[in-house]
């Protein structure tokens, strides 16, 4: 019964986060109506973790210390029944037959160390949490390669019966496929960098059950580490009755670590409250309660391990930025931030590489980083101009972002945020180089006063005839960066005019003008 | 269009045969009727308005019969609110739908291909919303339906245009009046962009033939021409209410080069001052002479 109590709840959570990942999609209004982002919201690891680097308290925390409250009452139970990848990683585990009475390595210190690492780096102003954190690991796979993977893989299915021209087939497939874009498919199908890098790591993790059920849930979670760490006086506790005789089915049954049968201590801190081994136990004789007096087994974690955790945290932080790209002007031109992203140190301090603001970028022009902001700033976001600009009236990446990374923005504000400024490729423009008219640059520039402008001028072409060209100018006053003129520049390729990041407001050296 | 429209012909073509005179039964009324080329109406209701000057050409059923698939084709290419005059007045967009139902139509389209997000355009614009309550079936443009086409060859000898406006069995060009940094302005004509597939940035090379070919590809029924608010500067995507210009005016006519000549006339130049206008005039796709036609005005 509690078994099917706690399934049922499990899916319920997971349906919740793929539909407000769903959700996570502008409908042509500048809101999406829904509260998107709760899952980080909830994810103490990812609160405590960005308090410690920003130094700054944290805006949504009413989640995440709601789950610190009822972990610190009642165990991991979060992992148990709440966390979409731990529910994900059951489903896949439950693929696995034959299950090893023994577990098949003893690493659950594991995710101890790894915690001890981000929180010892992110004390020091390092937020390498993103990486491993498995709220933000699961939206940042599911936004870059498990959504776009299926779009597509739809998409090409019925777009082959619609290429295939069989009258009566075709109204059916098509049918189908309105009611698929209606429930699940995005607008247009999303493209990033690195999908198949990301992919590949998340279908390792899934992967992984197959060695053993839960093994990221058991081993690697560093928010598991977290969560058993708190749980280690909770309150609600397991007893087994001198009914038990040994028979092992809890064992076999544990979702954890937890060692739940006669022959070692329990250990509450590696238990996920599934109540599993309640369920199973023949004899009814393992109770959970609030009143069980047995001991539990100690978290053992080694003191020099511990100290080895420490000081890896520590090296890391300088070890990371011995490169020069805080240098102004060093860094790579191409790494425009969204609009209202904090300064780029502030900004690496929060962000938690989540993809959420990629997911919801409405040209899909957000795409992940790899190192181009350092190996700290992987899979932060950049705007990629040539895959798709930032949106004049857009501001949902600030809405969406969960540690104000990137800062939420009011529309008159947002309209006057520069992520960078363009300039123009006089050896590729069409009018410049090759006296042929071409404005779209002009054209498409959203600023209210354009930010592009024509010098008139007569050139002579090949036959000596004068003709009267728009030579296209950018006014870098009135410039915001947005990218739009990049994105539909029609000299494919290498553009005739570029975005680079010169100009941002939220850098004071990374400036060209005077102000 | 095409079988449909042969059948029409053959029809027509049948009756006469069998009947003489009995199309000239049929045309009399119209004929009897002063014949008017442009309709131009002014007033303060969008939707007075342009019912006015359909009514001024002979009215809706002049342009739609009983069982018609009509596609209206607004601009509906930026991510800007109706009163900043980027995207064609929602109401003149509505109103021109509705007639199309009392005329019988069977189903009316509404889809343009946006420049920028379509979903917002498409929202921010209010013409989806305004669309859709009056039955107006709106859909975003899919990429799949493009379909490679012959054109006149002024300046394009083919071109990708949207299958669904070329299906049509009749279509109502509704664009609105802005300024436009290559060809000065843009109004009936270049509203043909929003059928465009492909790389359409290029046609600016070739900006007023291209526009030509697609303008006589298309032969639409009507053009309503939308100056309720006109764009006067920064165009086409505007911004600044400041560019904006309170008209209260509606043209409605079938001759695409007459429309777009009366237009350049709202921002004070001439149809000759414009590339597109100029070179439609030398096609024969229509006149740009504006004292050779009848312009019937409607004040409400």
């Amino acid at each position: 019964m509690t078994k099917k109590i706690r399934i049922a709840t499990q899916g319920l959570f997971l349906l919740l986060f793929l539909w407000l990942f769903l959700q996570t999609e502008s409908k042509g209004a500048n809101d999406l109506g829904y509260p998107v982002k709760i899952f980080l919201d909830a994810d103490p690891l990812i609160f405590i973790t960005t308090m410690l680097s920003s130094r700054e308290w944290y805006q949504t925390f009413y989640l995440a210390i709601l789950v610190i409250v009822a972990t610190v009452f009642l165990g991991r139970v979060f992992c148990g029944w709440v966390c979409p990848l731990g529910t994900l990683n059951n489903m896949v585990g439950s693929i696995k037959k034959g299950r090893p009475k023994k577990a098949t390595v003893d690493w659950y210190r594991f995710k101890y160390y790894l915690l001890i690492f981000l929180l010892v780096s992110s004390l020091f102003s390092l937020q390498l949490v993103g990486i491993a954190d498995p709220i933000s690991l699961l939206i940042r796979s599911f936004s870059l390669a498990v959504y776009p993977f299926v779009s597509y893989a739809t998409s090409a299915t019925f777009d082959a019966f619609y290429n295939a021209h069989i009258p009566f087939l075709v109204n059916i497939s098509e049918f189908t496929y309105s009611i698929l874009k209606k429930i699940f498919l995005p607008f247009q199908q999303p493209f990033y960098l690195q999908s198949a890098f990301v992919g590949f790591l998340f279908l390792l993790i899934l992967g992984m059950n197959l060695v053993e059920r839960r093994f990221w849930c058991k081993y690697l979670c560093p928010l598991g580490g977290l969560l058993g760490i708190l749980s280690r006086y909770a309150f609600l506790k397991r007893s087994v009755s001198e009914d038990c005789n040994d028979c092992g089915a809890c064992a076999q049954a544990c979702q954890g670590g937890a060692a739940p049968d006669g022959n070692d201590k329990w250990k509450n801190t590696e238990c996920l409250y599934c109540m599993d081994c309640d369920d199973r136990c023949p004899r009814n004789a393992v109770h959970f309660g609030f009143r069980e007096k047995q001991p539990v087994a100690g978290m053992d974690l080694g003191k020099r391990r511990v100290v080895g955790s420490i000081l890896t945290g520590l090296i890391a932080v300088p070890l990371m930025r011995i490169t020069p790209i805080a240098k102004a002007g060093v860094a790579d031109p191409r790494l425009i931030r969204p609009p209202g992203s904090l300064e780029e140190k502030e900004f690496l301090r929060k962000c938690v590489k989540c993809g959420e603001c990629m997911k919801v970028c409405i040209t899909n022009g957000l795409q992940p980083t790899l190192f181009e902001a350092g190996i700290e700033g992987i899979w932060s976001p950049v705007l990629v101009p040539r895959i798709g600009y930032c949106e004049y009236r857009c501001t949902l990446c600030g809405q969406v972002c969960p540690t104000g990374a990137i800062k939420k923005l009011e529309l008159p504000e947002k309209n006057k945020v520069k992520i960078g400024l363009a300039m123009i490729d006089k050896g590729r423009c069409l009018p410049h180089a090759h006296a042929t008219p071409c404005i779209v640059c002009e054209e498409v520039c959203p600023t209210p006063k354009k930010a592009i402008w024509f010098e008139q001028v007569g050139v002579k072409n090949r036959e000596g005839k004068e003709r009267i060209l728009k030579l296209p100018k950018v006014d870098l006053e009135l410039c915001i960066g947005c990218g739009l003129c990049e994105a539909k520049c029609p000299v494919l390729g290498q553009p005739a005019i570029y975005v680079t990041s010169v100009g941002e407001s939220r850098s004071r050296d990374n400036q060209l003008l005077l102000p | 269009m095409k079988r449909r429209d042969f059948i029409k012909a053959a029809i027509a073509a049948g009756v006469t045969i069998t009947f003489p005179g009995s199309t000239g039964i049929i045309l009399s009324p119209l004929e009897a009727a002063e014949k008017v080329d442009l309709a131009v109406s002014h007033g303060v209701s969008p939707a007075g308005i342009t019912k006015a000057a359909i009514d001024a050409l002979g009215g809706i059923k002049r342009f739609i019969s009983r069982g018609d698939v009509v596609v209206v084709k607004p601009n509906i290419g930026w991510d800007r609110m109706p009163e900043y005059a980027a995207t064609t007045n929602p109401e003149v967009v509505s109103t021109v739908i509705r007639l199309c139902y009392e005329a019988g139509a069977k189903q009316v389209k509404v889809f343009d291909r946006s420049v920028v997000d379509p979903r917002r355009c498409y929202k921010q614009s209010g013409i989806s919303d305004a669309a859709s309550a009056v039955g107006g079936v709106v859909s975003f443009v899919d990429d799949r339906k493009f379909r490679e086409v012959k054109l006149p060859g002024v300046a394009l000898k083919s071109w990708p245009l949207y299958s669904e406006a070329m299906e049509a069995d009749k279509v109502i060009n509704l664009p609105i009046a802005k300024t436009h940094g290559l060809s000065i302005l843009t109004l009936g004509m270049k509203n043909w962009m929003g059928i465009m597939g492909g790389s359409r940035g290029r046609i600016h090379q070739k900006m007023d033939g291209s526009l030509v070919d697609v303008a006589m590809f298309m032969k639409p029924s009507l053009v309503v021409l939308d100056a309720v608010r006109i764009l006067t500067a920064n165009g086409p995507q505007g911004g600044s209410l400041s560019d904006v210009k309170q008209l209260n005016t509606v043209i409605a006519g079938t001759d695409q080069v007459a429309v777009d000549a009366y237009g350049a006339t709202l921002f004070g130049l001439k149809g000759a001052d414009l590339g597109y206008v100029v070179a439609g005039h030398k096609a024969g796709l229509g006149t740009m002479d504006l004292a050779k036609l009848k312009i019937k005005r409607v004040n409400i």
